[in-house]
């Protein structure tokens, strides 16, 4: 009923406005740009310290707690990764509680409370506040640092490296960090298997003792609470927390390239470069520049109507995306500019975004284009203070990086006078076209001689570190002298050739799981085995006897076609370089390369069918170090041990598209010669 | 210790069911044309968002134009009479605001965020959209480009990522809802202009359009833009098509396995649901949090942690207007085989359907549905589509507030009732997920 009236009402109104007459020609006018109130939070120090801020908001009736460690950046060094670790360690339980009655206690009264290096956040209804409060400040106080759950988290960050070892925008990243900053600055480092494996829990519980103290501690609380309540639960809380003396850190400052240079990382599946143009900056929150920077980029290409984008995506089509950046920060930043674009027109698009760049230094910016800047960076301020928390973060970037107290009440009035000539000075100064590193994560041999134009080019490795060129400097080897050393390294041809059987098991762990391989030789017979079983179950066998090959796996039997037979047979002798020349295999030197630090010949073994496997053997000490096969995958040798005079690599770590991690085996013996029967290859 | 914290608590639930969820104040209208609105007002923030939301989904598609629904939401970013060719997203950017739209298979969503002053220009543009779009060769052929390379990107070079179609595809024989929004791209390719004319007017018109303005506004003057750029709109063809197909119950098991680009195995698990506006679905909705939802619920601390049979297990309802489906998945731990734990993931469920849910379980869910549902508004975005979402499919913009109340009307009983009625062995889809290395060479 109500409705009814309320209808007929309108009808009124509007009947009695010329509204049928719109002028839908052109966009209508905004209204008087909306006065944008920020309010200061309530502030409070506790004695040990600790700073604390009120964000009140009562509009839901819940409230967040989070704290936030202010230390110096870190060089973890031969420990790089530690901090990953710790607060997934925070929340593995504490004294009074394991894991799991963290996590059923957190659920029950479906709050959230996570941790981080320098970071717990906690939040919930505001009936459970008390709750949460417990839980959070045990965490705080009482971790218990479980061994078993570092384990867990190391095995994963590892798994986690491997993946991105492969991911073309995570080499880009480690590459342009490692240039940009340097290997030996806390943003330039990069973590590695080693570095993952040498954390211990007391580097965890060291780190957490130093800098989890209050006096370089904020805590933000946001949401149903007012400040006399606040003060109230944070002497419960937080005021036991004792303060200590935390070191401080001082870094030299890294500085851009003095010519340009190009990085190349060639990764040959590639079928997409990934190109970023970058160099270091310092740019600060409190520089004078900040805001006239941030347009700067916003036009340049912080958008998807940004200048980049509209070149590289809208008018020439090369890419999905082409976006620019430039960071702020207590230490350093960078600026950075880049797409992933298709491999034939790699070069192009470097040309693009350099031209890019050049242009906004010589040319400058349009009003135009300052104007729709402005507007969008003051409408994601507008937008950004929707989420109560941004109040608290504001007020902690002023304590943090001493900024004027008014520095976000005037930042939109800072915004609006920018003028043309602010922008180009803008870009005039922090700009170098001239000081760039250019870097390519592609295929090499597609794209490396195109990148010569754009200045010197440097090879670098999936971390980040240069890629060893390698000048063959013995101008008379050959394939043939690098087997025959092989086999000399090994023991010589008379040892070698003893050889006639052999068993060898293996295992290999895997998230838990043992897997175990048991390989039966029988070089003179021609015949060969290999299990794998998991568990004590069989999950594969498979048999090349007479000619023939079959393997039997989930309770299917699959015989081999003569291609996979000869396939197979590559590696169905003891030492398969011993047959090499008995079975017509092609050998051919493709130089020397760099296996994990290791300088490596590598050969390249044909059989008759055409199929191939790359060997690699060290110039050092002549032993095989990999070999990688399209079908099988990656092996590489370690751990080399003499038996029966014949040195045998105790260690393989197998890489497959089959299986989702790195396998690490070890043999775990090795019988040479024994009696084997008929029943052993059935 | 414990038990106390633990009545007490029952205690709060029983004394104050209502106090947690504040209530969202709105007001709303239709035109003559029959464009619903609402309106939510909160001046905290001076933001605003403009949304509206189609009544058309992928159900509503012709069988052979699968896809259409979908392509529309590319579509009507082209332009209009007065807002040229891939002006729409530059126009609102440059604004400082920010936008999106999402198809399902029963809606079409389109929103925009922008400073509270720029409101009229987002009715202006939205009005457009509605009046006049610009649907012609050159924007069609654009777009079948730019679906091609989203479906390529989000459905075929993703692992796992055909499993919704492939469900879905098993899980209905009759309803439209056994294709998946981003339908077919044969389809689009032989659609001719004439039929995308067609379907914009049979579905783009206001009588099948909420609007909706949550946000920084003064009620008469949003109410006086409104009526000045929406009451000129035609209203549309009456009928517009609604499928009445009743899904037939199945009566035994679909089981299938499907060879993918992926390194791990997975085993998906599909049951048919009620109509997202039964009673039951706040069951449904509890159980699946019950099973999945957090750290400690049943199935990631049994399957995950303890038994680590399972990288991750998860429970989603898709709930859809005529009834959706109950998608459950598991992907496997190393060396684990998909039918081991889809074995493990069985015995929960009976587990579930014989001894329901302990006490203290369920008072755990009404407090995690409880803070979900607070959050849920927490934004305009978020209440200008839980108000829209009300209307359309709760018949009443109040159920918005009601929802709560809704869930706390769920007993413990009817846990293990809709775990007995809806989880039914006869009457699923199974799918296994198996890396193409392991596919029988033919």
């Amino acid at each position: 009923m109500k409705k009814i009236v309320l209808y007929i009402c309108l009808c009124m109104v509007i009947s009695s406005l010329s509204y049928a007459q719109v002028d839908r020609s052109k966009y209508p006018e905004p209204g008087p740009a909306p006065k944008i109130e920020l309010n200061d939070p309530a502030t409070f120090t506790l004695k040990n310290g600790l700073k604390v801020f009120v964000v009140e908001n009562h509009k839901l009736p819940r409230v967040a707690f989070s704290l936030v460690i202010d230390r110096d950046p870190l060089l973890e060094e031969d420990k790089a990764g530690m901090t990953g670790f710790v607060g997934e360690m925070l929340m593995a339980g504490t004294t009074n509680r394991t894991k799991d009655q963290l996590d059923e206690e957190v659920d029950f009264i479906g709050a959230s409370l996570s941790a981080g290096s320098t970071s717990i956040f906690a939040s919930s209804l505001k009936k459970h506040q008390g709750k949460v409060l417990d839980l959070m400040s045990d965490v705080l106080y009482n971790p218990a640092f479980p061994e078993s759950e570092l384990d867990k988290l190391k095995k994963q960050a590892i798994t986690g490296l491997a993946a991105s070892k492969d991911d073309p925008n995570a080499i880009s990243g480690r590459l342009t960090s490692a240039l940009d900053f340097g290997k030996d600055h806390p943003y330039g480092e990069t973590e590695s298997e080693e570095t993952l494996e040498n954390v211990s829990v007391e580097d965890i519980r060291s780190y957490y003792q130093t800098y989890y103290k209050p006096n370089i501690a904020y805590l933000a609380i946001v949401g149903d609470i007012d400040k006399a309540e606040a003060k109230k639960v944070v002497e419960k809380y937080f005021s036991k927390w004792e303060k200590g003396e935390v070191p401080e850190m001082k870094y030299d400052t890294p500085t851009p390239p003095t010519e340009n240079k190009v990085a190349l990382v060639d990764r040959s599946a590639s079928v997409q470069s990934v190109i970023d143009i970058t160099y270091p900056l310092e740019m600060r929150l409190s520089s004078e520049d900040y805001l006239s920077t941030r347009v700067l980029n916003y036009i340049i290409g912080g958008g998807s109507s940004s200048r980049l984008f509209m070149n590289l995506r809208e008018d020439k089509g090369y890419t999905y995306g082409a976006y620019s950046s430039i960071g702020a920060d207590k230490l350093i930043t960078s600026f950075s500019a880049g797409a992933s674009v298709r491999t034939e027109v790699t070069d192009s698009a470097i040309v693009e975004l350099v031209y890019e760049i050049n242009k906004i230094v010589d040319e400058g910016v349009t009003a135009e284009e300052l104007e729709s800047a402005k507007a969008n960076l003051s409408g994601r301020f507008g937008r950004s203070l929707e989420s109560p928390s941004t109040l608290a973060s504001f007020a902690m970037d002023i304590d943090r990086y001493n900024l004027p107290s008014d520095f976000y009440k005037t930042y939109l009035q800072r915004l609006s006078a920018l003028t043309v000539e602010d922008i180009n000075a803008a870009a005039k100064k922090y700009i170098k076209p001239n000081n760039i590193y250019i870097t390519v994560v592609g295929n090499g041999s597609e794209i490396k001689d195109k990148l010569e134009q754009f200045g010197p080019v440097s090879l670098y490795d999936n971390q980040g570190n240069p890629a060893k060129e390698i000048e063959m400097t013995d101008a008379d080897i050959t394939a043939d002298k690098v087997i025959d050393n092989y086999i000399a390294a090994i023991g010589g041809e008379e040892a070698v050739n003893a050889l006639e059987t052999a068993k060898v098991m293996m295992k290999a762990e895997v998230q838990g799981q043992v897997i175990e391989m048991t390989m039966l030789y029988d070089d003179p017979g021609m015949r060969f085995n290999q299990k794998v079983s998991m568990m004590g179950n069989t999950v594969s066998n498979t048999t090349l006897s007479e000619g023939k090959g079959s393997v039997v796996a989930m309770g299917q039997t699959q015989e081999l076609t003569d291609e996979q037979y000869e396939e197979a047979k590559m590696n169905m002798f003891i030492i398969p370089e011993a047959h090499y020349e008995e079975l017509m295999y092609t050998l051919t030197l493709d130089g020397i390369k760099d296996v994990e630090g290791e300088n490596a010949y590598k050969v390249i073994v044909s059989n008759p069918t055409g199929a191939k496997s790359v060997n690699y053997y060290s110039v050092e000490t002549g032993l095989k170090v990999k070999s990688e096969n399209e079908k099988t995958g990656e092996l590489t040798y370690s751990d080399y041990e003499d038996h029966n005079g014949v040195k045998y690599a105790m260690k393989m770590v197998m890489k497959s598209p089959m299986i989702p991690v790195p396998l690490n085996t070890t043999v775990e013996s090795l019988e040479i010669n024994p009696e084997l029967t008929d029943a052993d290859f059935k | 210790m414990k038990k106390v914290s633990f009545l007490m608590l029952l205690a709060c639930i029983v004394t104050s069911p209502i106090i947690a969820q504040n209530s969202i104040d709105f007001k709303e209208f239709s035109l003559d044309n029959g464009l619903h609105v609402i309106m939510h007002k909160d001046n905290t923030t001076p933001i605003v968002v403009t949304s509206v939301l189609y009544h058309v989904g992928s159900k509503n598609e012709d069988p052979s134009r699968t896809g259409f629904a979908h392509f529309f939401e590319h579509l009507l970013f082209e332009g209009s009479e007065n807002i040229g060719r891939g002006e729409y997203m530059k126009k609102i950017q440059s604004e400082g605001g920010t936008l999106n739209a999402y198809t399902s298979n029963d809606l079409t969503y389109y929103y925009e965020t922008l400073p509270s002053n720029k409101l009229e220009m987002a009715l202006y543009m939205e009005s457009e959209r509605m009046l006049h779009a610009k649907i012609d060769e050159t924007g069609v052929e654009t777009q079948r480009e730019v679906v091609k390379e989203e479906k390529r990107q989000r459905y075929d070079n993703q692992p796992y990522g055909t499993i919704l179609p492939e469900t879905l595809k098993r899980a209905y024989s009759k309803h439209p809802y056994q294709w998946a929004p981003i339908g077919s791209l044969d389809h689009l390719n032989e659609a001719s202009l004439a039929e995308f004319m067609k379907f914009y007017k049979d579905f783009y018109v206001p009588n099948n359009a909420t609007l909706t303005i949550a946000g920084d506004i003064d009620y008469d003057q949003t109410e006086e833009w409104v009526k000045m750029y929406f009451s000129e709109i035609p209203k549309g063809n009456d009928d517009i098509y609604r499928p009445n197909i009743e899904e037939p119950k199945k009566q035994e098991e679909v089981r299938d396995v499907i060879y993918d680009n992926i390194q791990i195995p997975a085993v998906i698990q599909a049951y048919n649901l009620p109509p997202k506006n039964d009673a039951d679905s706040y069951a449904m909705d509890m159980l699946s949090t019950y099973l999945t939802g957090g750290k400690s619920s049943l199935m990631t601390k049994e399957l995950v942690d303890k038994q680590q049979k399972a990288l991750a297990v998860a429970a989603i309802p898709l709930e859809l207007e005529d009834g959706g489906i109950f998608i459950m998945y598991g992907i496997t731990n190393m060396g684990v085989k998909a039918d081991e734990l889809e074995t493990e993931i069985d015995v929960l469920i009976k587990q579930v359907q014989e001894e329901g849910v302990s006490e203290q379980d369920f008072a755990k869910l009404q407090n995690i549905i409880e803070n979900d549902l607070v959050s849920k508004n927490s934004t305009m975005a978020g209440i200008a589509e839980n108000l829209s979402q009300s209307y359309v499919f709760y018949g009443s913009t109040d159920h918005i507030n009601d929802e709560l109340a809704k869930y706390r009307e769920v007993s413990r009983e009817d846990l293990q009732k809709v775990a007995n009625k809806y989880l039914t062995l006869d009457g699923r889809v199974v799918l296994y997920y198996l890396p193409k290395s392991e596919q029988p060479q033919e």
